[in-house]
């Protein structure tokens, strides 16, 4: 951690004072809120009956920071506390600078190094399906296995996650070769040897941490060759409070993805395949479920149309004419036979990576304007997915996986 | 007669060489200052592009995105090669009012006096159309993308209005700025932006009935609680 970044320059001094008046602790909880007043009541009580239940051994804490709230979740998070039985004993961290998830994240993780913890787990706030066997799955690995990531692995329905299913996981699938189902899964559990490895970085500095953080936490551990393993969690709860457009959402993960492979440039440059990831908890939990509520996709073959059509100039600056010519025929395909074949997917996505990497154009441009050929993607994966058993939907994950595996080769050439 | 020819050619002779002595310094003055003007502006070139260098002006111009728009309007050298050139031009254009001065030529007089006093001006005015257009193309880009993004027909349209609109501006400001019929360039852009405005609104409503309609029913459809975006992306 740098000089200027020591835990008295983070946390207030009542904060501090706090902190360490809980002495020295084994496991931390950290959660991390974000306008969720709502529920980190539950949340909180869930994060308590988990360290009771399942570490009740251990001398285990609390921690909450605030992600920029403005719904008084400072108040909300008092009277969970007060109300709250003294052990594990909970604390609220003030911490100076900007108030964003990156921030919150990194004030948790440097009052755990303060503690001196051997295992921290991290939760996004907006999980409020989280259930207290989660704290177990998450943080026994870490103890128990000598494991130093654990990742978060859910049952989804097909139209959930399409982001990571379509993009972010193939995409560190063929980069780092580790076949990690969840990148930003709002929950994790960190050994104390990653939480040093974590605060020495420099990427705290980066301007997308505000956002990305949750992106590099996994990516770090992958690329640093970290023992990584995936938790099954089953259904994932999420707070249906507002959420960024696609084209902000893109902006915020796939653009620290893209800036990561140029920090992670040496771990990912000759990787060629994948291998599994340990897996823990039930590991019978399907990957995919049936969910009867699948949204059309008229309107994402429409926004894919309209891109091709209005944004082609914006285009012509990123793919080459030989990824534009697979794309023109697209146009010309119904809405209820679109395709979007997993081979140009992968090329567009490498295509833009490279184009991210050589900074042809502005950053924030480039990621917006992949939101249309996103969306197009994903009104195909639906369409496949849709006569599919839920059983068979991994068949069609695993292809996309390999697709990017194999254009891995070519994105490498073009990146040296 | 005899006395009469010497005495003109004399005559002459003396007046074409008072004249040369008269011309010949300054031509040698204006000549010296023109090649010194040269050397320096080459000089300071050369040390504007490397300061440049050093401080990464190229990468920031790449992470700005002003790179490919120079590149996408012809200019294939380097921003800081670029403002070296613009250093260079502007160190000559400098030395050359001083040549002009120093022939002393009744036409010329006070020309560089008046030059250097306008020169100022002309920078700040270049200055703004260059960032004018830098940044009609950086708003045009951007309003491109998120209005495809919206799902809204017309984007191109809507963006050349964006670029037209801002390079209109940044050149009422340059003009203003040299203080080129002042008066004359701010009626002139009141009625341009008034008429593009009244343009924007009849092509919308008549020109881009398509558009208005399509805008206007995305409108109501969110008004109406049509069903958002339930996909989940992350």
């Amino acid at each position: 951690m740098p000089e200027a970044e020591r835990l008295e320059r983070i946390l207030t001094a009542e904060s501090l004072a706090a902190v360490d008046a809980l002495g020295p602790m084994e496991l931390v909880v950290g959660v991390h809120v974000s306008g969720q007043a709502r529920y980190v009541g539950q949340v909180l009580d869930a994060v308590r009956a988990g360290l009771a239940r399942h570490f009740s051994g251990l001398r285990t804490a609390l921690l909450v920071a605030d992600a920029g709230s403005q719904d008084g979740t400072r108040d909300a998070t008092s009277a969970g506390m007060e109300a709250a039985a003294p052990d594990p004993p909970v604390r609220y961290l003030e911490y100076a600078g900007p108030r964003h998830r990156g921030r919150a994240i990194f004030a948790i993780l440097a009052v755990a190094r303060h503690l001196g913890v051997r295992a921290v787990g991290l939760l996004d706030c907006a999980l409020t399906g989280l259930r207290p066997e989660w704290i177990r799955e998450l943080l026994h690995p870490v103890l128990d296995a000598g494991v130093d990531y654990v990742s978060p692995a859910y049952t989804l329905a097909a139209w959930e996650g399409t982001l990571t299913t379509n993009l972010l996981a193939p995409v560190t699938r063929a980069l780092y070769g580790k076949r990690i189902r969840q990148l930003v899964g709002g929950c994790a559990g960190l050994s104390g040897g990653l939480i040093d490895r974590l605060l020495g970085s420099d990427a705290w500095r980066s301007e997308w941490v505000a956002h990305g953080v949750e992106v590099w936490l996994p990516t770090e551990a992958l690329a640093g060759g970290v023992a990584v393993a995936e938790a099954h969690l089953g259904r994932k709860g999420l707070d249906p409070g507002v959420q960024p457009d696609v084209a902000t959402t893109l902006v915020r993960t796939v653009g620290p993805l893209f800036a990561l492979m140029e920090i992670h440039r040496e771990a990912w440059l000759d990787v060629r395949g994948s291998q599994p990831v340990s897996g823990v908890g039930d590991p019978g939990a399907p990957a995919v479920e049936a969910e009867g509520r699948e949204p059309g996709v008229e309107r994402m073959v429409r926004a894919f149309k309209l891109g091709l059509k209005d944004l082609l100039p914006v285009w012509e600056q990123i793919m080459p004419e030989t990824t534009l010519s697979q794309l023109y025929p697209l146009g010309l395909l119904a809405p209820d036979e679109f395709r979007f074949p997993l081979p140009t997917w992968a090329r567009v996505v490498s295509d833009f990576a490279v184009t991210h990497h050589e900074r042809r154009l502005p950053r924030e441009h480039l990621l917006r304007a992949l939101t249309p050929l996103y969306l197009g993607r994903v009104a195909a994966f639906l369409l496949e997915a849709r006569p599919r058993s839920p059983a068979r939907i991994p068949e069609i994950l695993e292809n996309i996986g390999r697709a990017f595996e194999a254009e891995k080769p070519r994105l490498a050439a073009r990146w040296r | 007669m005899r006395e009469a020819w010497i005495d003109i050619l004399v005559t002459s002779f003396r007046d074409v060489a008072n004249r040369l002595a008269f011309v010949a310094p300054r031509v040698l003055a204006a000549s010296t200052l023109l090649l010194a003007g040269l050397v320096v502006a080459a000089l300071a070139r050369r040390l504007a592009v490397r300061l440049l260098r050093t401080v990464d002006f190229d990468g920031r111009c790449a992470r700005w995105g002003l790179t490919v728009i120079l590149s996408r309007h012809g200019i294939r050298r380097t921003p800081s090669e670029t403002l070296g050139g613009f250093v260079f031009w502007t160190l000559f254009a400098v030395a050359l009012l001083m040549g002009v001065e120093a022939l002393d030529m009744p036409a010329a007089a006070r020309l560089a006096a008046l030059a250097i006093r306008f020169l100022p001006n002309l920078l700040v005015a270049v200055l703004v159309l260059v960032i004018g257009w830098l940044l009609a193309h950086f708003l045009a880009e951007a309003t491109l993308i998120a209005v495809v993004n919206a799902q809204v027909s017309g984007a191109p349209l809507i963006a050349a209005l964006v670029r037209w609109l801002t390079l209109a501006a940044a050149a009422g400001v340059a003009l203003t700025q040299l203080d080129i019929a002042r008066e004359m360039v701010l009626l002139i852009f009141g009625i341009a932006f008034g008429g593009a405005v009244l343009a924007l609104a009849l092509a919308f409503g008549l020109g881009a009935r398509e558009l208005a309609r399509d805008a206007l029913e995305g409108w109501f459809r969110r008004r109406e609680g049509e069903e958002p975006d339930r996909t989940s992306h992350v």
